[in-house]
């Protein structure tokens, strides 16, 4: 648990403690608008991913300001109890449940919201079906079909289909449809991404003929992530697009410039031990670093050296003084990782502090 | 907050829901025996550091072990915060504390706990000696020195003599003494393997970097201002820091509950952490996927080891799943429903993921305990 750190609504961000977990919200905003606007005129819609803010309050805004299917995502079985607590009427949760405990806490949210989950494998139909049955429920039930991350997911559209007419036949269970989820390339240029998409989600669409060819309906389409949601979105036969990372942003992420970084860290100069160097309070426990080291934001001539658990060593370019008490900001490599080591966003706009937002969801592994 | 199913006590071990951070009491004990019992005897005494658990518990059975100094250090006002809320009266912030609200914090724990915090800078020292004053309380001010971490730390010789003179003139203040954490060492890569180094090469290291700071205390010494405590850690050197004249304190926090990287270097202890994840899917036969990723692992620093039978290893965490590759005779095994254990490859990172301990002892839980110092990051 952190330190119970509640600013009052309208201190200014240089008085506030630190490390601490700030949200622009103007960017949030403008991040939000832009997945509105581009859903606006689409016939799929947005279903946001939770577990990228872990936060039912930002769940609902997301939701409030368009472009969303009305739900969303979750990773887990205690994040999707959080969101679904948190009055999200719709939740899919985008990994395999297998643990019977977990089944049956998946059941009992069914009773307060339309809960989908994600399936590849019969047995694992059997054991949703007979849990949803015994507590008189319906469970929604997603294929979910492999296309290049090497992860969970059917392998092709035989086992697909396969799968699919099992779940047609179980009580307590309805079928729903498909998704898949890819990697993430850099392609800053938007043709390469639509091409790119299209040739990764044939597959999906594939797998959607071929059952509904069988004679069983494709309700759902869900696939796609931030990188491709202005590519996905925009492929016949996709009715949902999976994303999450755009709200907070990441440095990986840079070349999507319609979206802002909203999530950052805000750190304090503990130490200048020697010329060229200073020595900041938030480390790999606070910010992260996984796929490389986060980013200063916004100030020339100061880069991240390396980082210890609870600190970062800052080189600072010839002619650029830090001093002792003064704050930064940092860029995470990867915002969800971020987000996952927090309990508590601070919400800031024009300098101040606006909303305080606890992180519900955030340890809910399981 | 995790959201944990809190399973009775005696639920066995298997049952466990998933991904989970277990604790073997019966490992734990042993290695809290293993290096207490060197520092009932030793010369230095040990100043267990919290950030290898985050747990009041297991902090209270560390000094209950005896060979300590009757407390322990932290990194964060925070956790300092935590850990005399706990009941520990003596605890030593190893980082700087520079804001005036931090430093209000550490005056207010400073009321009813022993304090002593790092500082490597003279403008800290006045601002703490007067915000001390103000409050009323004394605090021990260490004097760091930059042990080769390229962190903080004033350097050895002259600029630490001086800012210990200036701690000492400072009302509101004592002087500490000296602290330093020399780097561990690393091991080096050839190819993909790790070649970790040998008890004689660690020796000569910790010599190496802990004769500057024997030196600077004794020209501190000579220039007559006592140095009551020289703070060296970690658990890499115990037994070499432990016995040197001179030093005090050794600070260790690795080895309750150790970690891959640790008991590299230090085979006397034992992984007593481990995360209990399951398969969730194995889609092809030389695939397994867990429910543990980087989120229930911590593998900023290096990803997870699995605990499993030849030809099976732990290739790759992404944000929610972990990939098991199976080849050979792990090819059939770790199929849906199944649990597999990792072990973590940097505990404080891994623990930073979590908020409880599940505490096993013989297979069978014992309870779970709250590791209320986890974020606390300020």
């Amino acid at each position: 648990m952190d330190y119970n750190y509640r600013p009052t609504v309208g201190t200014p961000m240089e008085e506030l403690d630190t490390p601490c977990l700030i949200l622009d919200m103007d960017e949030l905003d403008n991040n939000m608008d832009v997945i509105a606007h581009f859903y606006a005129g689409q016939s799929s819609k947005l279903r946001g991913h939770s577990k990228n803010h872990k936060t039912p309050a930002i769940a609902h805004r997301q939701i409030r300001r368009g472009g969303t299917i009305g739900g969303v995502c979750s990773a887990k079985v205690a994040e999707a109890e959080v969101m679904v607590h948190g009055g999200i009427p719709s939740v899919f949760i985008t990994s395999e449940v297998i643990a019977p405990l977990k089944i049956d806490r998946l059941c009992a949210l069914a009773q307060d919201a339309e809960m989908l989950v994600a399936c590849d494998d019969p047995k694992n139909a059997r054991d949703l079906s007979r849990a949803a049955a015994a507590q008189g429920v319906e469970l929604g039930v997603v294929i979910e079909l492999e296309t290049g991350m090497g992860r969970c997911g059917v392998q092709d559209v035989q086992q697909g289909l396969a799968l699919a007419r099992t779940i047609q036949g179980l009580p307590g269970l309805a079928f729903k449809g498909i998704m898949s989820h890819q990697t993430i390339p850099v392609m800053p240029d938007r043709e390469d991404r639509v091409t790119e998409a299209r040739r990764v989600i044939q597959g999906v669409i594939n797998l959607k003929d071929t059952i509904e060819a069988d004679g069983i309906p494709v309700e759902i389409v869900s696939t796609g992530e931030t990188w491709s949601y202005d590519a996905v979105g925009e492929i016949p036969g996709v009715t949902e697009v999976q994303g999450g990372s755009y709200l907070i942003m990441e440095t990986s992420y840079d070349y999507m410039t319609e979206f802002h970084h909203a999530g950052k860290v805000l750190t304090t100069i503990v130490s200048t031990p020697r010329p060229g160097v200073a020595v900041g309070d938030a480390g790999i426990k606070a910010v992260g670093m996984l796929r490389a080291m986060p980013e200063v934001d916004g100030r020339p001539g100061v880069t991240v050296d390396s980082m210890d658990p609870d600190r970062t060593v800052y080189k600072l370019d010839a002619g650029v003084e830090l001093q002792i008490g003064d704050q930064l900001a940092l860029l995470p490599p990867q915002q969800d990782a971020m987000v996952s080591r927090w309990d508590r966003f601070i919400g800031v706009r024009n300098g101040k502090v606006e909303v305080v937002w606890d992180i519900q969801a955030r340890g809910c592994h399981n | 907050m995790e959201r944990p199913i809190f399973q009775p006590v005696g639920t066995p071990v298997n049952d466990i829901d998933t991904p989970a951070l277990v604790v073997d009491l019966v490992a734990m004990e042993l290695n809290i025996e293993v290096m207490h019992s060197y520092f009932r005897q030793a010369s230095a005494n040990l100043r267990p550091h919290i950030a290898g658990h985050q747990c009041p518990q297991i902090a209270h059975s560390q000094i209950d072990a005896g060979g300590t100094v009757g407390g322990v250090s932290v990194n964060t006002v925070g956790e300092a915060e935590v850990f005399s809320d706990s009941g520990i009266n003596n605890i030593l912030v190893v980082n700087q504390v520079v804001t005036a609200a931090k430093i209000r914090r550490l005056c207010s724990v400073a009321q009813r706990c022993r304090i002593g915090v790092a500082v490597d800078n003279a403008k800290n020292v006045d601002d703490l000696a007067q915000a001390a004053l103000e409050a009323g309380v004394t605090i021990e001010a260490y004097v760091e020195l930059e042990a080769g971490r390229g962190i903080s730390g004033v350097a050895e010789g002259k600029p630490a003599l001086d800012l210990a003179r200036h701690i000492s003139k400072s009302k509101g203040l004592h002087f500490g003494g000296l602290l330093a954490m020399p780097p561990v060492p690393k091991a080096r890569k050839e190819g993909d393997e790790r070649i970790y180094p040998t008890h004689v090469e660690i020796k000569q290291v910790a010599v190496q970097s802990l004769q500057p700071v024997l030196d600077t205390k004794k020209s501190i010494e000579s220039d007559g201002l006592r140095v009551p405590n020289v703070a060296v850690g970690g658990t890499w050197l115990y037994d070499i820091a432990g016995d040197m004249p001179g030093i005090t304190e050794v600070i260790a926090g690795s080895y309750p509950l150790m970690d891959y990287d640790s008991c590299q270097l230090r085979g006397e202890f034992s992984q007593a952490a481990k995360v209990l994840a399951q398969v969730i899917s194995h889609p092809v036969e030389a695939t397994a996927i867990l429910d543990a990723g980087h989120k229930a692992t911590g593998p900023d620093l290096g990803i997870p080891v699995l605990e499993g039978m030849a030809g099976s290893k732990a290739t790759g965490f992404s944000a929610e799943h972990g990939t098991l590759k199976l080849e050979g005779e792990a090819a059939g095994h770790f199929n849906p429903g199944d649990k597999a254990w990792l072990l973590p490859y940097h505990l404080g990172l891994c623990l930073n993921q979590y908020d409880y301990i599940r505490a096993v002892r013989d297979g069978k839980l014992e309870g779970f305990w709250l590791m209320p110092g986890r974020g606390r990051f300020g």
